[in-house]
């Protein structure tokens, strides 16, 4: 017994040795390793005013592989340069980062600098949350202090028109991701095997998914292929079978093709028509069953898998060396290539929606109060100069080197210290958020060319041009509809029918489909419709 | 235990041992596929998914030192280690006396404080309040902010305090009556026989503790402070959630992998402790101890 | 039968001290001085937080914070109540509450039992130790894994199914089924972990009862039935009501993880309604309306039960 009761008492000690050390705000243990550093800052003689501490709370662009470390040269150089003690906190992924943000927003507790993070992807909505709790500083007062970085950056009016509220500019709009950048891809191994055309039309489309399930494609002897992959994105069936809703005119949730009828796209007549079109795929099996519950990464783990044939993939994640390698290794033989926009019954033909929303950030009105948008202002502007090679990068000559043609290179470079390297992801953390802006270079050096393992040449840009070439809708002015105030119950309600419908659960016919109509009026649509048009007028987006 | 080898008896063993096979082989099938995924080779995984089977002289530990070289990994266990052992022992020393208290049924109050511990577990305030108390007492960026609000949990509390309700009362008195005081009491007698149901709740809450995610994702900025669970939720969701990134920091591990072979690691620690714990389960500790 | 004269639980019987006097209170003393911290714990940090909630009847503005903002009454629980879906998240939660109840808890005081009952010693160590390893399985690798068993495709539950000549079933996208998927999961995953307590409070019986058993000739379902069980009913009945208090909490973790479109009929919570109405919108004050909600839920139905329990089985919480 003696044992037991010694067991408690020490850990009744180890309780009370933790709280000492627990008291000072930062324990102790991770101050090592700014000693080195100590040197180069003591024996200054000239009086330096005391640093600004900054506050940068962002997503990271390689989540898993961490922050950099408290050593890292930027932060003495941030130090050194600009006069300015950054705190890097890298925000999670999805719907935590939301979480921590609004519950930091309730608090009145922002950072100085952050990025709105929306799990829905709609930063512009939340921005203008904050805005209205008064919790955000307007900037326009700072972009001729960052003429550079506004010129790279900061240069599409119309991103700049949608972060600016009751006359003032509250975000900063980072560019978007390279539009346009998804598109419809089929694997033409299996289309040479069977015999088949590239598909032009849904009904094409549907017999060519057809074969592909049922006709043994891979030649494997095996019953283990379909025609379609994809998963559920968004609102409704997605963004993802866009291609297809676009075959009858009724891509995407609002109807932008035709302004004088703007409202939601399921209010055409045609809409029924794709839904039908859709639900017979899935009646024809011709669909990876899994589709309406899988997620992002199973989706891809599959396409490599060979489990499907005509899917829907942004031109990266399906080109990019990374992504490619695992499936060029299991189908050495196989391509997939691009495929145009399939022309419908009535000739309507649209390959998806494109709303141009990129990240923002804002800067706390805590933090303009306490006199640090200046200094804030000339972090942003470093990072778009003299930074930005170090942030997008790394160090010239370690970690990447400027070839003769001025592209970015990493030859002759050790393996670990490639800024491609796993090892060197935790110091570029900020390139997608903060750093890039789309030049040619980084293109360039993102999405570069490469041979397959049967020696084709892999070309990502020209998946990339073939997509933006096809006709797409200029659906920016999504960015202005503010959710209902029932969100989620509308949300629901519009996205469950629908699905309802595709898979079977619910008849698909004259009356269920007015029934589905009226359910939707019942929950506010028209209202939601009504004000969807109004705040597009005043952003004189409905032309 | 008497073990009287009846026919009956003999019986009932070798049913017991069936269905405690039946639970056994139901939990591990499944496991199994875990613990496969977590061992098999990237080559493997894109050609054909998991497979049940995989002969282990194609397991590869590639996701294990893949995760067990990342850079945070050291710092992330130490700190887990630490919120982990810090949070139990708070917790026990916290509900202990609690439990004690409400046990005893003729403390005057009683009722009052059973309504009071009561009204809490009912009505949980939610994200928001928590958030507001923890920064307003300047706790962000420090372990505590993590440990605190849930150092005791009125479950774990009630559980103990039944256990404690279950003990003799003779054995309390008597002790009452030689003149020793509650704390005495509970020292000398209570904590004693209630070996079981202190593992059982250390248990709970150590468990709790380390597996918390949301609390150190809410609260904890440093990224020298972050636990291991957040760092394993970093790579569990961010291929279901990021776009795409032309790079990845794990190379030669699919995502599947690198989530199975996670899930194991956070595993250990407890799977170590358990038989240890185990060994006090077994010993009939309660009489034990009144013997003694 | 002698057995049936076995003191089965510590009875219950309260011995009320009327002499309330100041000198019973002195007696005590060492018992409040003990409690104290804990109870100082309990003021700040839980009712604490529980003072924030107010912004439950308030328009909460982080400017104005908690005191400053207006109130509105109960403008936010009418919205919730309001809801378009109310009744069916209201079906959902409780359903699964009670199912993974009235399922689960059986099913893991029968494992205990079964575990406590084994002569077979290194086996059941084994045992016990494989059934809790699934609570530390997230509900993520959750996901990968039934996905891979009940894949309509190639999941391995289904190819038996083919196997015996049935049409493959989409049991996760199905509304007839993601019922007890969700159901089942969760007492795969769980059922072993909640088995720990009842094997400590199997352990806390006194062995003299078993040998008085063993004594008069009992057959094990006999010990079972007279000894083993009543010595366990404080815990199951604790557990029970308990849970009954927390009815409206049906597995946030599991639900948002599992479900998809086509089964929010029947696999939306007020848990997950909340998440998307509530945090992600803003609309804090709501979320913390629900909070109240379901506090009030578990209030009268922890009264009922307690209730219940003191008639049936002579033991209540107070």
């Amino acid at each position: 017994m003696k044992n037991w009761k010694l067991i408690f008492i020490v850990s009744l000690l180890v309780i009370s040795q933790m709280l000492a050390a627990c008291a000072p705000a930062t324990p102790a243990p991770t101050e090592e390793p700014e000693a080195p550093a100590e040197p180069t800052a003591v024996p200054s003689p000239t009086p330096i005013p005391e640093p600004i501490e900054i506050t940068l709370w962002a997503q990271a662009t390689v989540t898993e592989a961490g922050a950099p470390p408290e050593d890292w040269v930027a932060y003495q150089i941030i130090l050194d340069e600009l006069n300015i003690d950054l705190t890097y906190v890298i925000v999670p992924t999805g719907e935590d980062g939301e979480a921590k943000i609004n519950a930091a927003a309730a608090a009145n507790d922002l950072p100085d600098l952050f990025q709105v993070v929306s799990a829905k992807n709609d930063s512009r909505g939340a921005l203008l949350q904050l805005v209205d709790l008064g919790l955000i500083a307007p900037v326009e007062d700072l972009m001729p202090l960052m003429p550079e970085r506004a010129k790279l950056h900061y240069n599409d009016p119309l991103a700049l028109d949608l972060v600016t509220f009751y006359d003032h500019q509250y975000g900063l709009p980072e560019p978007p991701p390279i539009p346009r950048r998804e598109g419809l891809v089929i694997r033409k191994d299996w289309l040479d095997n069977l015999a088949l055309r590239t598909p032009t039309t849904p009904e094409e489309l549907f017999k060519v998914a057809k074969a592909f399930t049922e006709q043994d494609p891979d030649g494997n002897g095996k019953d283990d292929t379909y025609g379609f992959g994809g998963f559920l994105n968004g609102q409704g069936l997605g963004t993802r079978f866009d291609f297809l809703m676009g075959a009858y005119g009724v891509p995407g949730v609002w109807n932008f093709t035709d302004p004088a009828a703007f409202g939601l796209n399921v209010r055409s007549p045609e809409y029924p028509e794709a839904v039908a079109y859709f639900k017979s795929l899935v009646d024809a099996k011709v669909i990876d069953p899994d589709w309406a519950t899988l997620k992002r990464d199973d989706f891809r783990a599959r396409w490599k898998q060979g489990t499907f044939g005509i899917m829907w993939e942004d031109f990266a994640a399906l080109t990019n060396k990374s992504n490619y390698e695992p499936f060029d290794t299991n189908f050495p033989e196989a391509e997939w290539i691009p495929v145009a926009a399939p022309v419908g019954p009535t000739g309507a033909s649209n390959y998806g929606v494109y709303t141009g929303r990129g990240q923002i950030f804002a800067v706390s009105q805590k933090a303009a109060d306490a006199g640090k948008a200046e200094a804030i202002a000339s972090l942003l502007e470093w990072m778009a100069t003299d930074g930005y090679y170090l942030l997008g990068f790394g160090e010239e000559g370690v970690n990447y080197i400027i070839d003769a043609n001025g592209n970015i290179s990493t030859e002759g470079l050790a393996d670990a210290d490639k800024y491609t390297a796993a090892e060197r992801q935790p110091f570029t953390q900020m390139r997608n958020q903060l750093i890039f802006y789309n030049s040619e270079q980084e293109i360039v050096a993102r999405y570069p060319e490469y041979k397959t393992l049967n020696g084709r040449t892999m070309q990502p840009m020209t998946f990339l041009g073939f997509f933006q070439q096809q006709p797409w809708v200029d659906g920016r002015g999504i960015q202005v509809i503010l959710p209902p105030a029932n969100a989620a119950d509308f949300d629901r309600f519009y996205t469950e029918g629908l699905i309802k419908f595709v898979l079977g659960q619910e008849e698909l016919n004259d009356e269920t489909w007015a029934a589905y109509l009226a359910g939707l009026d019942a929950l506010g649509a028209a209202d939601y419709e009504a004000a969807a048009k109004q705040a597009l007028t005043d952003a004189g987006l409905l032309k | 235990m008497l073990r009287t080898k009846t026919r009956d008896a003999v019986i009932f063993q070798i049913g017991l041992a069936i269905f405690l096979t039946i639970i056994l082989l139901i939990i591990l099938i499944p496991f199994w596929r875990v613990i496969v995924t977590a061992f098999v080779p990237l080559d493997i995984y894109t050609d054909e998914g998991v497979p049940f089977f995989l002969p282990p002289t194609k397991w590869t530990f590639e996701a294990f030192s893949q995760l067990l070289g990342h850079s945070m990994f050291p710092r992330a266990a130490l700190n887990s280690a630490i919120i982990t052992l810090l949070g139990t022992a708070i917790s026990l020393v916290l509900t202990v006396p609690l439990a004690y208290g409400l046990s005893t049924r003729n403390l005057t109050g009683r009722k009052v404080i059973m309504a009071i511990v009561l009204f809490t577990y009912l009505f949980s305030p939610g994200l928001i309040p928590v958030y507001l108390l923890i920064t307003g007492m300047k706790l962000t960026n420090n372990y505590l902010a993590v440990i605190l609000p849930p150092a005791v949990s009125v479950y774990n509390t009630l559980v103990m305090m039944s256990f404690f309700e279950g003990l003799p009362e003779e054995l309390k008195e008597a002790a009452r009556l030689d003149g020793a005081n509650e704390l005495q009491v509970l020292w000398h007698v209570i904590l004693p026989l209630s070996k079981p149901i202190l593992l059982t709740i250390g248990l709970f809450y150590a468990v709790f503790f380390w597996n918390e995610f949301f609390t150190p994702l809410l609260y904890l900025n440093d990224n020298s402070l972050l636990p291991l669970p957040v760092l394993l939720r970093n790579i569990l969701i961010s291929a279901s959630f990021n776009e795409y990134v032309e790079y990845n920091a794990f190379s030669s591990s699919s995502i599947e992998s690198l989530k199975a072979a996670g899930v194991l690691i956070t595993m250990l620690p407890m799977l170590l402790v358990y038989p240890w714990i185990q060994r006090y389960f077994t010993k009939g500790a309660l009489v034990g101890g009144v013997k003694e | 039968m002698t057995l049936k004269t076995l003191p089965a639980v510590p009875p219950s019987t309260e011995k009320f001290d009327f002499k309330k006097s100041l000198c019973a209170l002195w007696r005590q003393r060492w018992m409040y001085f003990l409690m104290t911290p804990t109870l100082i714990y309990f003021a700040i940090f839980k009712y604490g937080p529980l003072w924030n909630a107010q912004i439950a009847f308030k328009d909460f503005k982080p400017l104005l914070g908690v005191m400053g903002s207006p109130w509105v009454g109960f403008k936010h629980f009418e919205t919730f109540v309001n809801s378009f879906y109310f009744t069916d998240l209201m079906t959902n939660t409780i359903y699964f509450s009670l199912a993974k109840l009235v399922l689960g808890l059986p099913l893991a005081v029968i494992c205990a039992i079964a575990l406590h009952e084994t002569w077979l010693v290194k086996y059941r160590a084994f045992v016990q130790t494989m059934i809790y390893l699934p609570h530390f399985l997230s509900w993520v690798i959750m996901f990968g894994v039934l996905l891979v068993i009940l894949s309509p495709g190639n999941g391995l539950l289904n190819q038996v199914i083919e196997h015996f000549g049935g049409e493959p079933i989409s049991f996760m996208t199905s509304p007839d089924h993601f019922r007890w998927v969700v159901i089942l999961s969760d007492i795969w995953k769980e059922t072993g972990w909640s088995t720990i307590l009842y094997l400590a409070a199997l352990l806390a019986i006194s062995p003299d009862l078993y040998e008085a058993a063993a004594v008069d000739g009992a057959s094990p379902m006999q010990r079972i039935w007279y000894i083993s069980l009543p010595g366990i009913v404080p815990v199951i009945v604790l557990v029970t009501l308990l849970r009954m208090g927390h009815i409206l909490e049906a597995g946030f973790n599991q639900i948002f993880v599992l479900y998809s479109v086509p089964v929010y009929s029947v696999g939306d919570i007020l848990d997950t309604w909340v998440y998307r109405q509530g945090i992600l919108q803003f609309q804090f004050s709501l979320a913390t309306a629900v909070g109240f909600f379901k506090g009030v839920i578990g209030l009268v139905l922890i009264l009922i039960s307690n209730r219940i329990a003191k008639r049936v089985a002579g033991q209540s919480l107070f």
